[in-house]
């Protein structure tokens, strides 16, 4: 039978050998599933994933002409994968097949009788049938690769990416500032000091790019735009002479950016004559030649707060030590590092730093040495003796940035940059294919200190995710991920609120850095976690195949389901679901009146779905997320923290409890927590009884229904939201008080005056001030006030019966 | 179409099906370990043997990667075949001493301790691999795999330190037969960070 809606829904019970049939009443629930309207087809499988049971999947789904399958089993974390790719023959795409788990979250964890569990797999199914009905199924998009890859930024990663490419048969265009690749290799000790022995081998490499038919160079200023999406980019760069802008079309673009190198400062004597850094020895040895005389390398990255660098002076200093001694046979070369760090050569160095003569002499970290004039003082670490060094050089450890240059760069291609970091962009934690470009298109030391050879490895590797994609994308075989999110053109407004509290850096504007301008989502980028969707003031953002009206539709059938002491959950598939999956697979019995709906990130969850949820019947809501700082979307967990503090807010306005909805997290590895979470909560949601559904909270849940999906309390809240670029939640707000304290403010007055709007919609007569104040049951002042901002705004109209104003909404 | 018979039940299957599958579908259970329906069958486990007669002779077989043939004669639980899953769950519980799901597996076939040597009382893991396909084949991260051989084989990740490469879905966790992976997944994964103050990470 056909629901009016264009889908046929087929729903599948699993019997799961000994795991679900006897404990649930499965013919009973095939029976009142197959009575509902909604529901196209119901069976009973012995086991729906096996070889034998898809067949039958596929059968009936093809015989009933079904378009959308609820599998009632398992874990859809593990198995819907699957049940996907075997219904893909059968015509149904990803997002069309979903899956209750009625063994782990029903069947296994509570000690109820078969109809009871029965009862409670019907309300979750129910839910999901009606996720699916909302469903608007979308073509599968495919990716276009136009034009050359664009290599910019002027590292020298751009030499070995345009190898990669070259060999691959992909055509690029290197973006250089120079047209000489001499004057390249002549300062490239700036960036990378003591690989002059590699330097051979990227001669090499140069060479190779000189010669080859597939790279053009061109030779341009900064780089200063960069619009489009994979596969079709536009980039602008200014002209090196003075010039108009020069566009070009690229398919991608690869970022090379080198870091920079910075002395130390004068508290290690650095004088930038006798003391001196890596970068200035280089440079003296390039111009004046190897000193003659003692020449002592401190390797002073402990003292200098970066432990972690030491390795990568360390191996620097060794290099610029062979070298010179190699070279001059009248220096002596000392190695001074400490004691914590081991030496970083490998059996064959260690017996040339031997032959070499070169001294590698250990302190004890725990002092720090002291450089007087010819004399580093350090204390030894086994006899714990103070001892001195003598030197004529003193030559330190530099220190690592970015720089200028990688960070201009960087600006214009909107990579984050947190102060005291590198561009290193945070990596969502999510499976591969959820990104459509898993490779970062960064390479080079900006990105993080690296040496030569690592910094052409990224180069090489960022280039070869690129060609892998250009040569599907040649195929036809490059889709985007199906579950992204898309922009509504018509309905942006250009804020940008999107684009500033997405990790993933998807979201673009459509052109031009600045302004109102709409903004897109590049499919390839997006990992589909959906805060920004929930953020959109006006519902601009949607997220393909798992919109917000589908999470309302669930949420709605299931609220309306629901006994007065149950509990409506929302799981995070990396952490409350999968918690909720593991106690089920170890056997622990929990509460039972807890109703858990899935989603692939809890900060997808707009606040219209949990408003929705109070709305049509729910008396507690419970969010679980991820552990704190643990959201596999980054931010998911204190977005939520943010929209579960509005209801909460909104809840008080209404005059319910505060504590009907909560956020809380679990790790998937502690099912016991979870437990307790849920205990705690649902036993508290049972003491504090259900909603009275009398007309006039019914009344209020409407207002607060509406005051969520409120532009204006949807901007100050997504103000309020953490960005990727503050340290912790809640992000470095204003003052905490005085932000709450508008807020509430905002609230209340759009809470009054969407409840006015509800009130003259619903009742189409014009109503007097005091009927309407009675009828809200609030003072008059605060309806006439959003009554005269109604009129100004034009939403309302007033005329004047007898001498009294009487108000009503217009069309 | 395929005819054969299992403990005696005549039963068909279509080419392409394993033994395995064909019970399951005809209601006959059959305990499995390292069998999960996300993945392909590996035959690591061995719990899933059953007996194929042929006149007087029979052949042990792992019913998860057989595949049904006409006029097969199997039966999935017969003297023959519980006296090797006795023998297995021994051996299992002198490896993995600790698992809780091995000794309830073992204590319904009546196996309740072992003649083995036990190395490790706290070990949990039967080495089964299931956890490093799911991640291979499921989640498609191949953050984990055994690592090392022979009595040094283990379940982790390279150089059993946590990676990158692993993404904390848990699958592994979940689908773990003998609950091993749990204690091993902070492992793979890393502990989640811990916030202690402003820019503290």
């Amino acid at each position: 039978m056909d629901n009016g809606n264009g889908c046929k829904i087929g729903v599948f019970l699993c019997e799961c050998g000994r795991r679900i049939a006897p404990l649930v009443d499965l013919k009973g629930l095939q029976a009142k599933l197959a009575a509902d309207p909604e529901v196209a087809y119901a069976a009973i499988e012995p086991f729906t994933c096996l070889t034998p049971g898809l067949a039958t999947l596929r059968q009936a789904v093809s015989d009933n002409g079904l378009t959308r399958v609820v599998v009632a089993g398992c874990e859809a974390r593990i198995l819907l994968k699957k049940l996907e790719n075997e219904l893909v023959p059968a015509g149904l795409e990803e997002g069309q097949v979903d899956m209750v788990n009625l063994r782990d979250h029903v069947a296994q964890v509570s000690d109820l009788s078969p109809e009871e569990k029965a009862a409670k797999g019907f309300k979750l199914i129910k839910s999901a049938v009606s996720g699916l009905q909302a469903l608007t199924p979308t073509v599968h998009e495919k990716v276009e690769f136009k034009g050359p890859v664009m290599v910019l930024g002027g590292g020298i990663a751009t030499y070995s990416a345009a190898q990669e490419l070259s060999r691959r048969g992909i055509d690029s265009v290197l973006a250089v500032s120079t047209d000489e690749w001499e004057d390249e290799i002549r300062m490239l000790h700036e960036h990378y000091p003591g690989e002059r022995h590699y330097y051979g081998r990227l001669q090499e490499i140069m060479k190779e790019v000189d010669a080859s038919p597939h790279i053009r160079r061109i030779t341009v200023g900064e780089l200063t735009s960069l619009t489009g999406r994979t596969g079709n980019y536009q980039v602008t760069f200014s002209d090196p002479l003075g010039g108009p802008p020069r566009m070009y079309e690229a398919s991608a673009a690869i970022a090379c950016l080198d870091g920079q190198m910075l002395n130390q400062g004068s508290n290690f004597g650095h004088d930038g004559r006798n003391v001196i850094c890596h970068t200035e020895a280089e440079e003296m040895m390039w111009t004046l030649g190897v000193p003659e005389g003692k020449v002592l390398f401190w390797i002073n990255d402990y003292e200098a707060g970066h432990p972690e660098y030491a390795y990568l002076s360390s191996r620097a200093a060794w290099s610029m030590a062979r070298y010179m001694r190699s070279r001059s046979p009248l220096t002596q070369v000392t190695i001074l590092y400490n004691h914590q760090m081991s030496i970083p050569l490998s059996t064959g160095e260690r017996a040339a730093s031997r032959q070499l003569g070169i001294a590698w002499v250990p302190y004890d970290g725990s002092l720090r040495p002291t450089v007087q004039t010819g004399y580093v003082t350090y204390c030894d670490p086994v006899s714990h003796v103070e001892s001195e060094m003598p030197w004529d050089k003193l030559i330190l450890s530099p220190r690592r940035s970015v720089g200028h240059e990688a960070l201009k760069v960087a600006a214009v291609l909107g990579l984050e940059h947190v102060e005291g970091h590198f561009l290193e962009q945070h990596k969502q934690r999510v499976r591969p294919e959820m990104v459509g470009r898993a490779e970062t298109i960064l390479a080079g030391s900006a990105r993080y200190p690296c040496d030569l050879h690592e910094a052409l490895r990224q180069g090489r590797r960022a280039a070869a995710g690129v060609a892998e994609m250009a040569a599907k994308a040649a195929r036809g075989e490059l889709y985007a991920p199906r579950m992204i999110c898309v922009v509504d053109a018509s309905k942006c407004i250009g804020c940008g609120l999107c684009k500033e509290i997405c990790d993933c850096g998807g979201i673009e504007p459509v052109e031009g850095p600045g302004g109102n301008i709409p903004r897109h989502v590049d499919p390839m980028v997006c990992t589909g976690g959906g805060t920004c969707a929930a953020a959109c003031p006006y519902h601009a953002l949607t997220q393909l195949n798992n919109t917000t009206a589908q999470r309302e539709a669930r949420v709605a059938a299931l609220a309306k389901e629901l006994a007065a002491d149950e509990v409506l959950a929302f799981g995070c598939a990396w952490g409350g679901l999968a918690a909720a999956d593991n106690a089920g697979v170890k056997g622990l019995k929990y509460d039972p009146r807890l109703y858990m709906l899935r989603v692939s990130c809890i900060g997808q969850l707009d606040p219209s779905v949990m408003a929705r949820a109070f709305l049509e019947g729910a008396n507690g809501l419970l969010l679980i997320g991820c552990p704190p700082e643990d959201c596999h979307h980054s931010y998911g967990l204190d977005h939520t923290w943010s929209r579960v503090n509005l209801l909460k807010k909104l809840l008080a306005l209404c005059g319910f409890d505060r504590r009907r909805i909560a956020l809380a997290h679990a790790d998937l590895n502690e099912p016991e927590e979870y437990i307790r979470t849920v205990e705690a909560f649902v036993s508290q949601v049972a003491e504090l009884g259900p909603i009275e559904r009398s007309q006039e909270n019914l009344e209020k849940l409407r207002g607060l229904y509406s005051t969520v999906n409120n532009a204006r309390v949807r901007w100050v809240l997504g103000a309020s939201l953490r960005r990727p670029w503050e340290d912790v939640y809640p992000g470095n707000q204003r003052n905490a008080l005085i932000f709450d304290r508008d807020f509430m403010g905002v609230l209340s007055e759009e809470f009054i005056r969407a409840r006015v709007a509800n009130l003259l919609s619903s009742e189409h007569r014009p109503f007097q001030l005091s009927e309407l104040a009675a009828a809200l049951k609030e003072d008059e002042a605060p309806v006439m006030e959003s009554l005269r901002e109604m009129v100004g705004e034009g939403i309302i109209g007033r005329m004047h019966k007898d001498g009294v104003a009487h108000y009503v909404l217009r069309s | 179409m395929l005819n054969l018979t299992i403990d005696g039940k005549k039963v068909e299957a279509q080419p392409g099906w394993t033994l395995l599958d064909t019970a399951r579908q005809y209601g006959i259970e059959i305990p499995t370990l390292c069998f999960h329906e996300a993945v392909e069958p590996f035959g690591a486990c061995r719990m899933c043997v059953v007996e194929l007669k042929q006149g007087d002779r029979s052949r042990l077989v792992a019913s998860c990667v057989y595949p049904a043939e006409e006029g097969l004669e199997v039966y999935t639980s017969s003297e023959k075949v519980n006296n090797v899953r006795r023998w297995i769950l021994e051996m299992l519980l002198s490896e993995c001493p600790a698992s809780k799901e091995i000794q309830a597996l073992a204590a319904e076939y009546g196996v309740t301790s072992t003649r083995f040597a036990v190395h490790n009382p706290d070990e949990q893991c039967i080495l089964c691999g299931l956890c490093s396909r799911v991640c291979a084949q499921v989640v498609k991260a191949s953050a984990i795999s055994t690592v090392g051989r022979g009595v040094h084989k283990q379940v982790g990740a390279p150089y059993l330190t946590p990676t990158d490469a692993c993404v904390a879905c848990g699958c592994c966790v979940t689908v773990c037969p003998t609950g091993a992976m749990r204690s091993r997944f902070d492992a793979v994964r890393g502990l989640p960070k811990v916030v202690l103050a402003h820019g503290a990470r």
